[in-house]
């Protein structure tokens, strides 16, 4: 395709060459002579190919074959070290993300200090809510831990770590976060921390959380975005789904992920 | 206060859709659901009552925008 939008043009370039050319070669004479031929044939002669007429049709063709072809050449060399040089930026930037954003600083429900770092080479799926909640979170977490039991179902399939991470730091403290994620799955971690920590952690993930009233039993309900986080074995962020994903879907996605990924770090 | 256990949890929702059926069967009469609403209210925690008796305000509502039979209240003509 390169070669067809090139050749005109190059063809175009070389035919101002010419006229200079075959002036320079029979001696100055050429425009003469040529007239001369000219007036001797009858005007239906059609030899054409006695006439001089600079290269044949085969070389111009040669010619414009070879010049597109490195025009092209040089065009396509120049496009791929661009894009190398792209992708190389990429990498480097993906690279930094892996390695600082989303970071924290956090307990688990076992007491043990946990960051982002700790869940590298493994793919996680993530969920923030609390566990005074009525009905969403517990929801939403057997659907998490669904997608993890189809998952570890399947041989072949590198392990996925299931994570809960509190926006109620406040009342889930470690030992609170130890008996409510046991009722979900043995390898589910509940993670929690200061209110700073929890704030950090939140902001990084974008997930807005807004504690209401307290009634008379010191109880209150805390309003939370809602998505689980699948987090590549680089610890970058790869994908979220909402509630309206079922886990058959999630699973599909997350096999999908699995399948295309190529780790960015050494 | 300690975050209900799955069983309590698992206990309240069943209440809730115990009084929420009778609601259903008697057209929202809560009159008509005493008993199940006694007993929804000795499941679940306070705040979750509240909460839930707000949502299945949210969800009837749903269900009827849904259906296409809201109508918007008429804007009040200031005066």
């Amino acid at each position: 395709m390169l070669l067809l939008v090139l050749a005109p043009k190059a063809w175009h370039r070389l035919s101002h060459l010419k006229p200079p050319a075959l002036v320079w070669t029979p001696g100055g004479k050429a425009g003469h002579v040529r007239c001369r031929l000219l007036s001797r044939q009858g005007p239906g002669d059609t030899g054409r190919q006695s006439r001089p007429q600079g290269p044949g049709l085969g070389t111009r063709l040669l010619i414009t074959a070879l010049f597109g072809a490195g025009l092209g050449g040089a065009w396509l060399a120049a496009r791929a070290e661009k894009e190398q040089r792209r992708q190389q930026q990429r990498t480097e930037a993906l690279r930094q993300a892996a390695v600082g954003q989303g970071d924290f600083s956090l307990l688990d429900h076992q007491g043990q200090a946990r960051c982002k770092a700790d869940f590298r080479g493994q793919w996680v799926l993530m969920y923030f809510g609390f566990t005074h909640c009525p009905d969403i979170c517990p929801d939403e977490l057997e659907k998490l831990v669904q997608v993890v039991r189809k998952l570890e179902a399947e041989p072949g399939l590198p392990p996925v770590q299931p994570v809960f991470i509190t926006v109620d730091p406040e009342r889930d403290t470690v030992a609170a976060m130890a008996r409510y994620v046991q009722d979900f799955h043995p390898r589910l971690l509940g993670l929690t921390g200061s209110a700073e920590q929890v704030a950090q952690v939140s902001r990084s993930y974008r997930v807005y959380y807004s504690a209401g009233p307290k009634d008379e039993d010191q109880d209150y309900i805390v309003d939370h975005s809602i998505a689980i986080y699948l987090l590549s074995p680089d610890g970058l962020f790869t994908d979220y789904y909402s509630r309206a994903r079922s886990a058959e879907q999630i699973a599909d996605s997350v096999r999908r992920h699995m399948a295309a990924f190529r780790s960015v770090l050494h | 206060m300690a975050a209900p256990s799955m069983k309590e949890r698992q206990a309240c929702w069943g209440a809730r859709d115990e009084y929420w059926k009778c609601l259903d069967e008697n057209t929202e009469d809560a009159s008509q659901c005493k008993k199940l609403r006694s007993s929804f209210e000795s499941s679940c925690p306070q705040q979750w009552i509240k909460y839930f008796d707000k949502r299945r305000d949210y969800l009837k509502f749903k269900e009827k925008f849904e259906a296409g039979q809201f109508q918007p209240s008429k804007p009040t003509v200031k005066s």
